[in-house]
């Protein structure tokens, strides 16, 4: 029973990086741009989180600059992939691996490693936080609260109004978008920017509120597993939330089976975020919708002197 | 050819001021073709770009800007032991490299390089830790049990991707992370070397440990050059190197004239991965020795940039793993003498891909000032 409680209590804390780092992938990806940098965007927010908060003392200051932060680094991404037409796989790859260099240099030359982090503190939502089981559900940080309306903010945005609507048409079918006068380019440098904070955003929860210090690649793989949560969630992000809250469950599992006493090696268990996550790619392969919802335009450079 | 006679008509017809620099347009065009020497020229410059701000970011990372040099070409080509110290370190870096040139040529987007070592390593590991076959035969199995290991694990994402259509990025990526924690497994577990208590196995036999061929050059150099020159020939005397040139361009076109695609596909790919298994053992036989914790970082980013700059070359690729090696080396120095963490070498790395790929926007480009106002 105490098990179950402190387990739901920990799954926002996995659940939320997915859910926000998918939201802005998907945020980037209805606009026609594949994105596989999530975990170099991940990494810079984490790093500059950190940063932030040991220079400045205020959590709030900080997970700003980590979506600042992933926001710049991201300008070099759309830079390579809107105007230079580098293959978008390429660009995202090349990109993440920048970011592992330069968090790993930057981490240490600024002696931001290993320094811990008061974080947020936890807010209790009376009376719900009282309620047996789940009340430890409802004292979480402020951002845990937030998210919800993120996604709501971003959902209506990109569902409800008309510069929304001119994103996704820039996704879809970007020549006739051209041709009725809308800026792909500049469309594209929006969801590639507002994105990237969204991700930026991610890392730097879990860099300032979840584990409260900076480790080089401390993001193990989760900007990858988000790229696969949104394929999952076949770019819808109210999917991508219930997939992400079902990985945090799954990850939130990790530590209770430690405390538990289970007799499996720890590394068999740390392995399962990855291994849900291929069983996951295939259970979607298997369905075969992914590729019936995927923006029209993915992964193509827009070029308007190749008209097709 | 009509510019003549329309040139001056237009100047009759519309009697244009002259623009402001800033309110001039401007309109890009695709050039259908670039001249070489201006091709090497823009490649030139975008690697001397490269070179340059990476060659700041080490300054401003502490690094005398006099020493540069020195820590870079002299250090480690022009003293005998650094030398043999990048050769040595050459080895797994051609091989890994090879490996992506391999999978690239199938458009397979092999990430799983590190994980396919990891397994290169533990099938070699395996073998001299359960004492599989006579002393005399017990390289060669380990190179066999390497291969094997890299090419099984690169097995799973294939099928994936050829069965089901499951994006082969994230699933060899995922199969990194699985692999690297059973690695862990195994060196904190039933492998680890009872006599201390670091986590790695215990040191290979003096037989099982790749010999060198001649003083201060280990038996890996030659391996991995040869494999590059038959990675070279299978890719461009063979016949599945024809018939992967027509997969390649396109594979229904392919299919319908007969090519086997499928099974194409599956060689060349499932070779990428034994590439890897192998690159797994030369480290592990041929540098450290044993299995240790973390051999393979930094392994699958330099496969994957070095297939991308030699375009996929098995020649080209061994000279940039040998130029991606020096690094290697340059970065161990640094890290040495001024605390500058091997992060650097990645950084670096990026630096120059994304210069060198940017400078192919202008080789298929061209910027034009339009003519009148209607651009």
């Amino acid at each position: 029973m105490n098990l179950l409680a402190s387990w739901l209590g920990n799954v926002p804390d996995f659940a939320i990086p997915y859910a926000l780092a998918a939201l802005g992938l998907i945020l980037t990806e209805r606009s026609g741009v594949l994105a596989l940098h999530a975990e170099g965007l991940m990494l810079v927010g984490a790093l500059f989180g950190i940063g932030a908060q040991l220079a400045l003392g205020n959590a709030g200051l900080a997970l700003l600059a980590a979506m600042g932060a992933a926001a710049l680094v991201s300008l070099l991404f759309a830079v390579m992939v809107i105007w230079l037409r580098i293959n978008q796989v390429i660009a995202g790859l090349t990109l993440v691996f920048f970011c592992q260099g330069l968090t790993g240099l930057l981490g240490t030359l600024w002696g931001w490693t290993n320094q811990p982090v008061s974080g947020l503190p936890a807010l209790a939502l009376w009376p719900l936080s009282d309620l047996p089981l789940v009340g430890r559900l409802f004292q979480q940080n402020l951002l845990v609260y937030l998210t919800p309306l993120i996604f709501f903010a971003v959902i209506a945005w990109l569902e409800r109004t008309t510069p929304g609507l001119r994103l996704r048409a820039v996704g879809e079918n970007p020549q006739a978008a051209d041709a009725a006068g809308l800026s792909v380019a500049g469309y594209r440098l929006l969801a590639i920017l507002a994105g990237a904070a969204l991700v930026g955003l991610a890392g730097g929860y879990i860099a300032v509120l979840s584990t409260k210090l900076w480790i080089a690649e401390m993001t193990g793989g989760r900007g990858w597993i988000a790229v696969a949560l949104v394929i999952f969630a076949r770019w819808s992000p109210w999917r991508a939330l219930a997939g992400a809250l079902l990985f945090g469950c799954i990850e939130a599992l990790i530590p209770q089976l430690a405390a538990a006493g289970v007799r499996l090696s720890q590394y068999f268990i740390l392995m399962a975020p990855y291994a849900v996550t291929l069983g996951v790619m295939i259970w979607v392969a298997l369905a075969g919708r992914d590729r019936l919802s995927q923006p029209g335009a993915l992964g193509e450079a827009y070029v308007r002197e190749e008209r097709r | 050819m009509l510019e003549p006679l329309s040139a001056p008509l237009a100047e009759v017809a519309s009697p244009r001021p002259r623009q402001p620099l800033f309110s001039r347009r401007y309109t890009l065009e695709i050039r259908q073709q670039l001249a070489w020497p201006w091709q090497a020229l823009i490649l030139g410059l975008a690697l001397l770009l490269g070179l340059g701000l990476s060659a700041a970011i080490l300054v401003l990372a502490g690094v005398p800007a006099g020493e540069l040099l020195n820590e870079f070409v002299v250090a480690t080509l022009f003293d005998a032991q650094s030398l043999q110290a990048t050769l040595f370190q050459a080895a797994p870096v051609i091989l890994v490299g090879l490996a992506g040139c391999l999978a690239f040529r199938a458009r397979f987007w092999n990430l799983g390089l590190e994980g396919q070592m990891i397994w290169g390593a533990l099938g070699a590991t395996a073998v001299s830790l359960f004492e599989i076959g006579p002393e005399a035969l017990r390289l060669p199995l380990m190179l066999v049990a390497a291969l094997l290991g890299g090419l099984l694990w690169a097995l799973a994402p294939l099928l994936l991707k050829l069965r089901l259509g499951v994006n082969e990025i994230i699933a060899s990526l995922m199969l990194n992370y699985i692999a690297a924690n059973f690695l862990l497994h195994l060196v904190f577990g039933p492998w680890k070397d009872p006599r201390d208590a670091f986590p790695y196995s215990p040191l290979f036999r003096s037989f099982e440990r790749l010999p060198e061929l001649l003083p201060g050059l280990s038996l890996a150099v030659p391996l991995a050059l040869l494999v590059a020159v038959l990675a070279w020939w299978f890719v461009a005397l063979s016949r599945a190197g024809l018939y992967l040139r027509f997969v390649d361009a396109n594979p229904r076109v392919a299919g319908a004239v007969g090519v086997p695609v499928r099974a194409t596909i599956l060689a060349t790919v499932l070779a990428s991965g034994a590439l890897a298994g192998l690159a797994g053992f030369v480290v592990a036989a041929g540098q450290e020795g044993r299995l240790t914790q973390s051999f393979y970082q930094g392994y699958g980013f330099s496969g994957i940039l070095i297939a991308f700059l030699a375009r996929n070359n098995p020649l080209a690729a061994a000279v940039v793993a040998f130029l991606v090696a020096t690094l290697f080396v340059a970065g161990r120095n640094l890290q040495v003498f001024y605390q500058i963490p091997f992060a650097m070498v990645q950084l670096i790395q990026a630096l120059i891909v994304i210069c060198v790929a940017s400078s192919d926007f202008f080789i298929r480009h061209r910027l034009r000032r339009s003519q009148g106002g209607a651009a």
